[in-house]
C-alpha cells in the first residue's frame, strides 16, 4: 500500500511548566539568567537516601480544576496540575480557549498518578478492612482518569493516548503526534508529557546510585556524580498545515524512535540507537547535521549517559560536531523523566523564536568524550534547525528535529 | 479508525485458561467459570472476600530463557509466552524474527508485584531498597524484555491505559505500518495480579474476580489471516452514565454491519449491575453464538479486551464466521469490532 501523502507539521502553540517556572516567559527569563532551581524535597520522606534535592515546581495554591467537584481536587495527582497549566498555555499561544477541534490527545508520562499509588498502598498495609476512600485512590492512580480531569475540564470528549516509555515518554508521544497528523489520520493533536516527583520514583534512582549526592547534577562534567529529578509538563499544539487555524512558532519536521538493547538501564556505550534516531530524524526533516544549530541533549549527568550521547553525537555529526552547540537544561532544572522530552522540545522552540542557547551549567572540567561546542552559558545565536534527544530506561531512544518559522 | 487491509497473521494468549490460545478457546467455549481462589493478604487477614482466578504455572516448554528473563515479572513472562506463541503461529521463528517487526505494548495497572514489593522495601529502609527490582517496576519494563529477547531494535512503544486500550494500539499499528516506520507489529496486552489489584477490583464491586494474562496479535499489510474491520470507536466518556448513554450507540453502529451467523464476544463478567449497559444494548441483536470470556476467566483489567480480540481470530479461523468484539471499556472509551475470515 502506498504511503499517504505527508504533511507539514505546524507547532502553533506551546506551554511549559518546569521548576524553573510557570510558563514560556518566566521559563526563559530563568534560562536567560542561567538560573538553577533545586532545594529540599518537602513533600515525601528523603530520610536514608543519599540525595535529598530535587527541582521542584512551585503550583499555584487556587483549586485549578473548575469542573472538578471539591471533594474529588485532592485525587487530581500534582503531574495532572502541571499538565493543565501547560495544556492552557500552548491553547492560549494557539489563540484558542479550549479543546474543540482537536482531534486527539496523546500525552507521554513515565510515573502516571504514582503518588495516588504510594497513598493507596500505605492505606492498605495500615488498615486491613474496607476503606472507602481507597476507590478513590485506585481510580484515579490511572493515569487515564487523570486525564479525564483535563477532558472534563475543557468539556472535550475525545481519545487521549498515554505513551509511556520512560524518559522518553513526552518525546516519542510528540513524535506520535506528528505521525498521526503526517499520515493524514488527524488535522490537529496536542501532545507532550509530564510527570511529578513521586517518594518510590525518588527512592527508585537513588537505589541505583544514580542521583548526586551533591544534588548538583552536572552534565557532561568529567566528573560528573548523577542526575537530579525534577518535575514538570510540556506541550505543544500540533497542526497540519493546511488546517492552521494560527500562526506557527515553528515546525516540528523530524522524529525518529529505536531502541537500545544493550541494558535495561544502561545505555550502549556507543550510542548505536542515539545516532539511528538522529539519523533518521534529521532525514525526515531533510537536514544534515551541520544544518543543527542546537542540540538540546538527553544530559542527564550521570557516567554513563553522557559519554554515550557525547560518543554518539560525535559519530553522528562527523567533521561538523565541533561547530554543533549542545546543552543539557536538565543541570538547571532536573530530569523530568516522562515530561523531560516534551519540557525540552518546548525549550527548542522557545531557542528558535527567541535565537538564543540555553546552557549547561555547573561545569568545572569538560569530559573529553565532548567533541561538540559545549555551551556553558546562555548565549544569542542565530538557528534555523534544533534537535533534542531522549534516552529512556528500556533502551526507548527519540529524536525531534524542529525548525524556525520566519516572522 | 480505519484499520482496513491489516492482517492478523499470528495469535498468541496466556490466561487464567492456560498458556496458549487453544486454551483460551477451549476453555471459553465449555462455559464454565474457573474456579476461584482467595486472595492472600501478605501478613494480614483480610475480614472480606476477594477472589481470583490466577494464570497457572507454565509448562516446561512455554518458559523461555533469556539473561533479561531471570527475574523478570509474571507480566512479562506471560506476555514473551503469548508474542512468542503469535509469531510461531504466523510463520517466523522467534529466535529469528522478521527485519522490521515493531512492538506495541498496552496494559492497565503493569508491573504490579515488583512496584509493591519495591515500596515496601523503601518505606521499611529506603537506603536499602533494591536497584535491581526498581527497574522492574516501570511501565515499559515488559515491552523491552520482549524486545531485547525478540532482538526488536525498532520502533516500541508501551501505551497505558483502560481494559481496552489495545484498540488504541491496534490505530497506531495501523499508523506505524502505514507510514512504513515498521513492516509488521506485534500488539501486545498484558497484565498481573496482585492483592493490591485484587482488593482495588472489590471496591467496585465484592464479587469482581481479579484475573490476569497477555494477547498478542501480529499484524501485516501482507500475507493472509483475518481481518478486524468495521470499528466502531472511539466513543469517549468518562463516566459511567456517559458510557452507558453511549452503548446503545456503539451497538447500532456495529449491527447496521453484520448479520446473524456473527459469534459475539461480549464484555460481560456476569454480574447485573455492571453487565446490565452492554447487556441491554445487545439484547436485541441475534447472534450464533455468544462467549463472554470475562465470566469464565475473571477481570483481567488491561489484558481484557486483547484476550476478547484473540478469542474472536480463533474463533473465526476455527468456524469461519465473522466475530463482534464488543470492548465498552472502563472508563475512557469504547470500542466494537467485527473480525472476518481470511
Amino acid at each position: 500500500m502506498p504511503s499517504p501523502p505527508r504533511q507539514r507539521i505546524a507547532i502553533t502553540g506551546a506551554g511549559i511548566v518546569s521548576p524553573l517556572g510557570l510558563g514560556w516567559a518566566h521559563n526563559e527569563r530563568s534560562l536567560a539568567a542561567d538560573r538553577t532551581a533545586f532545594r529540599k524535597v518537602d513533600f515525601f520522606d528523603t530520610t536514608g537516601l543519599i540525595a535529598s534535592t530535587a527541582g521542584v515546581v512551585d503550583l499555584p495554591d487556587e483549586p485549578l480544576f473548575q469542573r472538578t467537584p471539591p471533594h474529588k481536587q485532592r485525587y487530581i495527582d500534582r503531574g495532572t496540575r502541571m499538565l493543565l497549566l501547560a495544556i492552557r498555555e500552548a491553547l492560549a499561544q494557539a489563540g484558542r480557549s479550549n479543546l474543540d477541534g482537536i482531534d486527539a490527545m496523546v500525552i507521554g508520562s513515565s510515573a502516571g498518578a504514582m503518588p495516588l499509588g504510594e497513598s493507596y498502598f500505605e492505606q492498605a498495609r495500615q488498615d486491613s478492612g474496607r476503606v472507602p476512600s481507597q476507590l478513590s485512590r485506585a481510580e484515579h492512580y490511572q493515569p487515564q482518569r487523570q486525564m479525564n480531569s483535563i477532558a472534563d475540564e475543557f468539556g472535550w470528549r475525545g481519545p487521549v493516548i498515554i505513551v509511556s516509555n520512560a524518559c522518553a515518554s513526552g518525546a516519542n508521544a510528540i513524535g506520535w503526534a506528528a505521525e498521526m497528523i503526517r499520515s493524514g489520520r488527524c488535522k490537529r493533536v496536542l501532545a507532550g508529557g509530564y510527570d511529578a516527583l513521586a517518594r518510590l520514583v525518588f527512592a527508585g534512582f537513588d537505589s541505583l546510585r544514580a542521583l548526586a549526592p551533591s544534588g548538583i547534577p552536572r552534565p557532561f562534567d568529567a566528573k560528573r556524580d548523577g542526575l537530579a529529578l525534577g518535575e514538570g509538563a510540556g506541550v505543544m499544539l500540533l497542526e497540519a498545515e493546511e488546517a492552521r487555524q494560527s500562526d506557527a512558532v515553528a515546525d516540528l519536521t523530524g522524529y525518529a524512535t529505536a531502541t537500545d538493547l544493550h541494558h535495561l538501564t544502561q545505555p550502549d556505550p556507543e550510542g548505536k540507537a542515539a545516532i539511528r534516531t538522529m539519523t533518521g530524524a534529521c532525514e525526515q526533516a531533510g537536514v544534515s547535521p551541520e544544518k543543527i544549530g542546537y542540540i538540546n541533549s538527553h544530559g542527564t549527568g550521570t557516567p554513563f549517559n553522557d559519554v554515550a550521547e557525547a560518543t554518539a553525537i560525535a559519530a553522528w555529526a562527523g567533521d561538523a560536531v565541533k561547530n554543533i552547540p549542545v546543552s543539557s537544561t536538565k543541570s538547571a532544572m532536573g530530569h523530568l523523566l516522562g515530561g523531560a522530552g516534551a519540557v525540552e522540545a518546548v525549550i527548542c522552540l522557545m531557542a528558535l523564536r527567541g535565537q538564543w542557547l540555553p546552557a549547561s551549567l555547573n561545569i568545572r572540567e569538560i569530559d573529553p568524550a565532548v567533541k561538540f561546542d559545549l555551551v556553558q552559558r546562555f548565549r544569542r545565536a542565530s538557528l534555523e534547525h534544533a534537535l533534542t534527544n531522549s534516552f529512556g530506561f528500556g533502551g526507548t531512544n527519540a529524536t525531534l528535529v524542529m525548525q524556525r518559522r520566519s516572522a | 479508525m480505519n484499520v482496513e487491509g491489516i492482517h492478523i497473521r499470528g495469535v498468541g494468549a496466556v490466561s487464567a485458561a492456560g498458556w496458549s490460545g487453544a486454551d483460551l478457546l477451549r476453555v471459553v467455549r465449555e462455559g464454565m467459570p474457573l474456579p476461584t481462589s482467595n486472595c492472600v493478604r501478605p501478613g494480614d487477614e483480610r475480614p472480606w472476600p476477594c477472589a481470583t482466578r490466577l494464570v497457572p504455572p507454565p509448562p516446561p516448554e512455554k518458559a523461555a530463557r533469556h539473561p533479561r528473563l531471570r527475574r523478570a515479572s509474571a507480566i512479562t513472562r506471560y506476555s514473551v509466552a503469548a508474542a512468542v506463541e503469535a509469531m510461531t503461529d504466523a510463520g517466523h521463528d522467534p529466535a529469528a524474527p522478521p527485519k522490521g517487526l515493531g512492538i506495541l505494548f498496552t496494559m492497565m495497572n503493569g508491573c504490579v508485584n515488583y512496584t509493591g514489593r519495591f515500596y515496601q522495601e523503601v518505606l521499611q529502609n529506603p537506603a536499602q531498597a533494591s536497584p535491581l527490582i526498581f527497574p522492574e517496576t516501570v511501565f515499559n519494563a515488559p515491552a523491552s524484555h520482549i524486545a531485547s529477547f525478540l532482538g526488536v531494535d525498532g520502533a516500541v512503544s508501551t501505551l497505558v491505559g483502560s481494559s481496552n486500550t489495545i484498540m488504541e494500539a491496534f490505530d497506531a499499528a495501523a499508523c506505524w505500518l502505514r507510514t512504513g516506520l515498521v513492516d509488521e507489529c506485534l500488539l501486545i496486552a498484558a497484565e498481573e495480579c496482585d492483592w493490591l489489584s485484587a482488593e482495588a477490583l472489590t471496591y467496585y464491586h465484592p464479587k469482581l474476580v481479579a484475573s490476569e494474562g497477555a494477547a498478542a496479535l501480529l499484524l501485516s499489510l501482507k500475507g493472509e489471516g483475518p481481518q478486524v474491520k468495521n470499528v466502531i470507536g472511539p466513543l469517549c466518556y468518562t463516566t459511567w452514565d456517559e458510557r452507558t448513554a453511549l452503548l446503545p450507540d456503539l451497538v447500532r453502529q456495529t449491527t447496521a454491519r453484520i448479520d446473524s451467523a456473527s459469534i459475539l464476544i461480549d464484555d460481560q463478567c456476569g454480574i447485573p449491575r455492571i453487565d446490565r449497559p452492554e447487556a441491554c444494548a445487545w439484547s436485541e441483536t441475534a447472534f450464533q453464538a455468544v462467549r463472554s470470556p470475562k465470566k469464565i476467566l475473571g477481570e483481567s483489567m488491561g489484558a481484557g479486551s486483547a484476550l476478547n480480540l484473540a478469542l474472536g481470530v480463533l474463533e473465526t479461523r476455527d468456524t469461519r464466521r465473522p466475530a463482534v468484539v464488543s470492548m465498552p471499556g472502563t472508563n475512557t472509551a469504547a470500542y466494537a469490532c467485527v473480525i472476518t475470515p481470511a
